[in-house]
């Protein structure tokens, strides 16, 4: 697929070890991969993945460094409400950040999110991918829902075939996570 | 174009089997552990014939891949940088030896650390140890590299040092393996000749084989000099600030210097050691300061013999400790400008950094899996023994039983034998008796635990070792140790038999599982130690890791719940630390994260009011 030169996103996933983290950054970084783009991404292992905080980054363009500076990402993908708060730093002003939680972000930061240009979307991922049948599901969710959006500059037609790729065991389990992650997106009110 | 992402350390692995390699060993170690099994991935991709495979130490490791280079075969050795300080024996006495077949030596260093115990910097190991180092910066660049640490080493008959950093060993990059196959397989050169003024050399040859290692540093170094894996890039004019960076740190510089707008002279250095001097004079008469830029510790600097004009750790603009992330190089860079009076953009609004960081988050500890039975090792040891207690441990997931405080010490592999033995002699000279219950885990033990057993048993120390025996190295992503069932073909060895021939009188076998048989054993393998006749007791703790091999579980599957009297005075929180076992949002009562649960049972006991209780199997299927 040509999809034109890579559009230079600089992005974080954040989550708990446990959620998926990892999966979600291969799935973004094949699916850029397979659109051409260059890529270079950055995973957490050992220790941190024992149910701590989990960070990865993905960088979508010729970047040499693997590492997202704070306050030079394009979009946050947070699959955990605390872990989202702890990765908002590294949002650039007008960047966005897609969350699970079932309520919103603290309400302490609306100012400096209205200020910063910084656009949030809350999904309640977790009782969605409950009912997909497995809370293992969030990541891809998630991912759906940034795709939906618009704010991660893959097409769903090339997620999902990457998708094939990476989880051919679980691939219809995936795909509906993402269907659903992408539908969410689109059915919720336009974001501000 | 047919690419597909690599993690650093599968980059690693590709670029030794491109490259022909023919023995490769290794020890698991966080940030290294990726590269073995990429290599044994690869060879049966691409054909390859290689033999591999995971020594029960980075020394044994280091010794078997140095005997197939002897035996002319290219060979390599992967491990974490704290892995090398056990296998530096070897490796000093290998720099005078020498090598036949192609030697490469990639231990992976962990500035921060994310995983480790120390921030050292094997580069400077490799500088002791008179080896040469080679620095790549991204995972394509260490792919290349491994060619030339292969060439380098058979030129000169030496070892080669690669190191990569964390931040590569764990870096995702998109690589092309249909379209550049690599060089064919390097040609054996034959079968181990004996020559015992190498191999064997006494220290009369010695002094001579230092004399010719000296003499290959400068020629090393001269071939460094005019090496593509150093590069000047940049303005060509004279400037006021110049950068010299080597590994993961030149990738970062690159980024800082282009969102500071900035054009800069840069050094990129790929072989650290020997350092070639000539080129970073002529770099150094070209600017009038220079950062300089590297990772964990001050290589490239320390070799400069005129640190004047030099902004790096030694004068304090770089951090002395940890990680040389985007923000710490975007800063140095930045505060280097304006020491030089140039004008420098605004760091980005800090505004929503400040919001952030005035609403407290509760860190996020990694913790013991649900169901694992280390967490029962320790819940009984705390019960059994209670605080006061003295509990030398080790290095493995295990070392998380620090949250449940049944970890008092935790220094390097094999320690948690030798401390105990250690405080067992303190105790006896200070005259106190609080009970000494060492753990370590099975890997952890067959790697360095032997010879203090057998130290601490023939000189009659006394303390109770429990052997977490899960049947692999979880902690690093579960690769079969001496006493597991790896290959159908690999001879297992017995753990109880080994500590029994270490000389221990007292060696049992049991499952953390069964908590009063377990609880009773350790009364009885206290009292060993107590006892006139007694001496060090061994307890063989054995239940297989529930993420490797959770069969054992799922056999007999033990749901719980708990009941409406609890009161939530977070005791099985605290004392038994589950992350299945959750507080209330308003605290009132602890419940079960059925998302997390593994039906385990484990909890039942964690409640002293009888709060936990299992779920009956009505109410299972309800």
């Amino acid at each position: 697929m040509n999809a034109g030169p890579a559009p230079g996103t600089q992005l974080v996933i954040a989550g708990l070890g446990g959620q998926g983290v990892v999966f979600a950054t291969r799935l973004v970084a094949q699916a850029a991969i397979s659109l051409g783009w260059p890529v270079i991404a950055a995973e957490t292992h050992g220790m941190s993945q024992r149910g701590g905080s989990v960070l990865s980054h993905v960088k979508l363009g010729p970047y040499p460094s693997s590492m997202v500076r704070r306050g030079c990402a394009h979009l946050l993908l947070a699959l955990d409400p605390g872990e989202a708060m702890r990765a908002l730093p590294f949002l650039a002003p007008g960047g966005g950040c897609v969350v699970n939680t079932e309520s919103s972000l603290d309400e302490r930061l609306e100012p400096v999110l209205r200020e910063t240009g910084i656009r949030v979307h809350t999904q309640a991922a977790t009782s969605l991918a409950l009912a997909l049948g497995s809370a293992s599901l969030v990541n891809t969710i998630i991912v759906g829902c940034a795709a939906g959006l618009g704010w991660l500059p893959i097409p769903v037609e090339t997620i999902q075939a990457v998708l094939d790729e990476l989880a051919p065991a679980r691939r219809e389990a995936n795909l509906a996570a993402l269907r659903a992650g992408v539908e969410a997106a689109r059915l919720a009110a336009p974001v501000t | 174009m047919s690419e597909r992402i690599f993690l650093g350390n599968e980059a690693i692995g590709l670029g030794l089997v491109e490259c022909g390699v023919r023995v490769a060993t290794a020890y698991p170690g966080t940030p290294s552990s990726e590269i073995l099994s990429a290599v044994a991935t690869f060879a049966k991709q691409l054909g390859r014939p290689v033999y591999t495979e995971w020594s029960t130490n980075e020394k044994v490791a280091f010794e078997v891949a140095l005997a197939a280079s002897w035996s002319g075969l290219r060979s390599a050795v992967a491990m974490k940088q704290v892995g090398l300080n056990v296998a530096s024996d070897p490796l000093f006495s290998a720099a005078y030896t020498g090598v036949r077949g192609g030697f490469v030596v990639i231990p992976a260093d962990d500035p921060g650390p994310h995983s480790s115990q120390t921030e050292q910097d094997s580069r400077l190991l490799g500088l002791c140890a008179k080896v040469p180092v080679l620095d790549p910066s991204t995972p394509d660049e260490a792919r290349q590299m491994i060619g030339v640490a292969f060439d380098l080493s058979e030129r000169f008959h030496t070892p080669v040092l690669v190191r990569p950093t964390t931040r590569l060993c764990h870096a995702l990059q998109g690589l092309a393996v249909e379209e550049r196959p690599g060089p064919p397989p390097a040609k054996d050169l034959g079968r181990f000749r004996k020559d015992p003024t190498h191999w064997a050399a006494t220290p009369r040859y010695r002094y001579r084989l230092h004399v010719e290692l000296e003499q290959k540093l400068a020629e090393i170094e001269g071939a460094f000099e005019i090496s593509s894996l150093n590069q000047r890039l940049g303005p060509a004019a004279r400037a006021p600030l110049g950068v010299i960076a080597s590994g993961v740190a030149y990738a970062a510089v690159i980024e800082a210097l282009a969102d500071l707008g900035v054009d800069l002279p840069i050094l990129k250095i790929g072989t650290p050691f020997p350092l070639p001097r000539r080129l970073v004079a002529e770099f150094l008469e070209s600017v009038e300061r220079a950062v300089v830029l590297e990772e964990p510790d001050a290589c490239v600097e320390r070799q400069l013999t005129d640190r004047t004009r030099i902004f790096g750790r030694l004068d304090g603009t770089v951090p002395v400790a940890g990680e040389l992330g985007p923000e710490v190089v975007y800063a140095v860079v930045r505060h280097a400008l304006e020491v030089l009076g140039r004008r420098v953009p605004e760091a980005p609004s800090s505004a929503l950094q400040q919001a952030v960081a005035a609403i407290p988050l509760p860190p996020r500890s990694p913790r013991l899996c649900p169901g694992c039975s280390h967490r029962s090792a320790f819940f009984a040891l705390k019960r059994e023994f209670g605080p006061q207690a003295l509990y030398p441990s080790d290095i493995g997931c295990y070392t998380l039983g620090l949250n449940l405080r049944a970890v008092d010490t935790v220094l390097d592999m094999g320690a948690g034998v030798t401390i105990a033995d250690g405080l067992s002699k303190a105790s006896r000279i200070t005259g106190e008796s609080r009970p000494i219950i060492a753990t370590i885990g099975d890997s952890t033990f067959l790697h360095a635990g032997l010879s203090p057993l057998i130290n601490a048993v023939h000189t009659g120390s006394r303390f109770v070792l429990i052997i977490l025996d899960n049947h692999t190295t979880a902690m690093t992503g579960f690769q079969p140790t001496a006493a597991s069932a790896s290959a159908p073909t690999a001879k297992r060895v017995s753990i109880p038999d080994l500590a029994r021939a270490c000389g221990v009188d007292f060696v049992e076998v049991a499952s953390p599982y069964d908590h009063e048989s377990f609880r009773q054993l350790l009364r009885r393998a206290h009292d060993h130690t107590k006892a006139p006749e007694g001496g060090v007791a061994v307890i063989v703790a054995d239940w297989p890791c529930v993420l490797d091999d959770p069969s054992p579980l799922q056999a007999h599957p033990i749901p719980v719940e708990i009941t409406q009297e609890c009161d939530g005075c977070r005791y099985c929180v605290e004392a038994f630390e589950c992350p299945a076992l959750v507080l209330s949002p308003d605290g009132s009562r602890v419940d079960v994260d059925l998302s997390l649960c593994v039906n385990c049972g484990q909890c039942i006991d964690a409640c002293y009011k009888g709060f936990i209780v299992p779920r009956l199997p009505a109410e299972v299927s309800a």
